[in-house]
C-alpha cells in the first residue's frame, strides 16, 4: 500500500465542540468536527497556488511574456471573454471568482499526481465532498446575492414563479451546488478509488505487482492530466454560466417595458424587428 | 446471516448502478463524438473549437458515471460498517 495509507472516503473526523451530528441515514452530517487531512492538503494547494501567483506577478514582463505567465494570460483572457459573451462586459466582479476558483481546484488536482500516500495525512484536496460543497455554496450564495442585487427582491422572487411550474423552477435553482460540488468530487474520489484498486491487486495475485505499477501510473496521468484540468474548467465555465443565467431575459423585459411605454405604432415597428 | 444478505445486496445494486451508467456514459461520449465528426466534416476549419467543446461535454457527461461510481462505493462501505 504505498500510494494510499487508508481505504479514501474514510476522511478521519477531528472534534472541535463535541461531536454532535445530525443523522440523515445514509449520511452523517457532523456540524462540529473538521477532517484534518482535507484542511491540510487544501492549504497546501493554495500555498502553492498563492505562490504561482506571487511568483508571475513579481516578474511581470510587457514585452516577452514567460512561458507560465502566457498560460496564466490565456486563461485570464478566456474567461474574461466568456464573462464578456455570457454575462455582460459591466460584470468584472466575476473574473477573480471564476478564475481563482478555476486555478485553485487546477492546483489541487493537479498536486494529487503527487504520490500523497507516503504521508497518510495528504489526499487530493476534492476527494471530501466537504470540500468541494463548500466552494459550490460560496458560488451559489454569490450567484443568488446577484440575482437580489440584478432584479431586486420582488423580481427575484417573481423569477421563481415564472411558467413552466414553480416548484420546479426553485428544485432547478437548489440543485446547482449539489451538481457543481458532486461532479467534481465524483471524479477526484472515483481516480483515488482506483488507484486504490490497483494496488490491491498484487495483494490477491503476486503476479500482478509490474502491471499494477504500470496501471497506476498510467491512470494517474488519465486522471490527474484530463480529468483534473477539465473538472477545474468546467467548475470554472458553470460558475461563469450560472451567473450567466441570472440576467436571462433580463434585456427582453426592459425591451418590453420600453415599448409599452411608447406608442401603439412604435410597439409594431419593435416587435417586427425583434421577430 | 443478515449482514451477509444486506452486503450481498449492496454488491449487486452497485453492480447494476455501475453497469447502467456506463451504457448512458457510453452513449453520451458516442454521440458527443458523432456531433463532432458531423461538425469537422462539414466545416474542417472549426476542428480546434468543436474538438475544445467536445471534451468539455464528455467531461460533463462523464462526471454523472464518476458521481455513480463514488456514490457506489460510499453506500457499499456504509452498507457494509452500518449493519450488523
Amino acid at each position: 500500500m504505498i500510494f494510499l495509507a487508508a481505504t479514501p472516503g474514510t476522511h478521519p473526523l477531528t472534534p472541535i465542540c463535541g461531536n454532535q451530528y445530525v443523522n440523515l441515514q445514509v449520511i452523517k452530517f457532523y456540524y462540529c468536527a473538521v477532517t484534518v487531512d482535507t484542511l491540510v492538503s487544501s492549504a497546501v494547494a493554495i500555498a502553492v497556488t498563492l505562490a504561482i501567483a506571487f511568483f508571475i506577478a513579481s516578474r511581470l514582463q510587457p514585452g516577452v511574456p514567460s512561458k507560465l505567465q502566457m498560460v496564466l494570460e490565456f486563461l485570464l483572457s478566456y474567461a474574461k471573454g466568456l464573462i464578456g459573451e455570457t454575462v455582460g462586459e459591466d460584470a468584472t466582479f466575476i473574473l477573480p471568482i471564476a478564475a481563482t476558483v478555476g486555478l485553485y481546484i487546477l492546483v489541487a488536482n493537479w498536486l494529487g499526481f503527487l504520490p500523497l500516500g507516503f504521508t497518510p495525512l495528504l489526499k487530493p484536496a476534492n476527494s471530501d465532498l466537504n470540500q468541494t460543497l463548500a466552494m459550490a455554496i460560496v458560488v451559489f450564495l454569490i450567484v443568488e446575492g446577484y440575482a437580489i442585487k440584478v432584479r431586486g427582491l420582488g423580481g427575484y422572487l417573481r423569477y421563481f414563479m415564472r411558467p413552466p411550474f414553480p416548484p420546479l423552477t426553485i428544485i432547478e435553482e437548489i440543485i446547482k451546488p449539489i451538481t457543481l460540488s458532486l461532479r467534481l468530487f465524483g471524479n477526484i474520489f472515483a481516480g483515488l478509488l482506483m488507484v486504490y484498486l490497483l494496488t490491491l491487486l498484487p495483494e490477491a495475485y503476486a503476479w500482478t505487482t509490474p502491471l499494477s505499477a504500470v496501471g497506476v501510473i498510467v491512470w494517474k496521468f488519465f486522471d490527474v492530466f484530463f480529468v483534473g484540468t477539465i473538472q477545474a474548467f468546467i467548475f470554472m465555465l458553470l460558475t461563469i454560466i450560472y451567473f450567466g443565467q441570472v440576467r436571462e431575459g433580463l434585456e427582453e423585459e426592459a425591451h418590453r417595458a420600453q415599448a409599452q411605454t411608447r406608442g401603439p405604432a412604435e410597439r409594431v415597428a419593435a416587435t417586427v424587428t425583434q421577430s | 446471516m443478515n449482514h451477509a444478505i444486506a452486503v450481498a445486496g449492496a454488491l449487486i445494486g452497485a453492480g447494476l448502478a455501475l453497469g447502467g451508467g456506463a451504457v448512458g456514459a457510453a452513449v453520451g461520449d458516442g454521440l458527443a463524438g458523432n456531433a463532432t465528426i458531423a461538425g469537422v466534416s462539414r466545416q474542417p476549419e472549426a476542428q480546434g473549437r468543436l474538438q475544445v467543446i467536445m471534451f468539455l461535454i464528455i467531461g460533463l457527461v462523464e462526471a454523472m458515471y464518476f458521481i455513480n461510481l463514488a456514490l457506489g462505493f460510499y453506500f457499499i462501505t456504509s452498507v457494509a460498517n452500518g449493519v450488523s
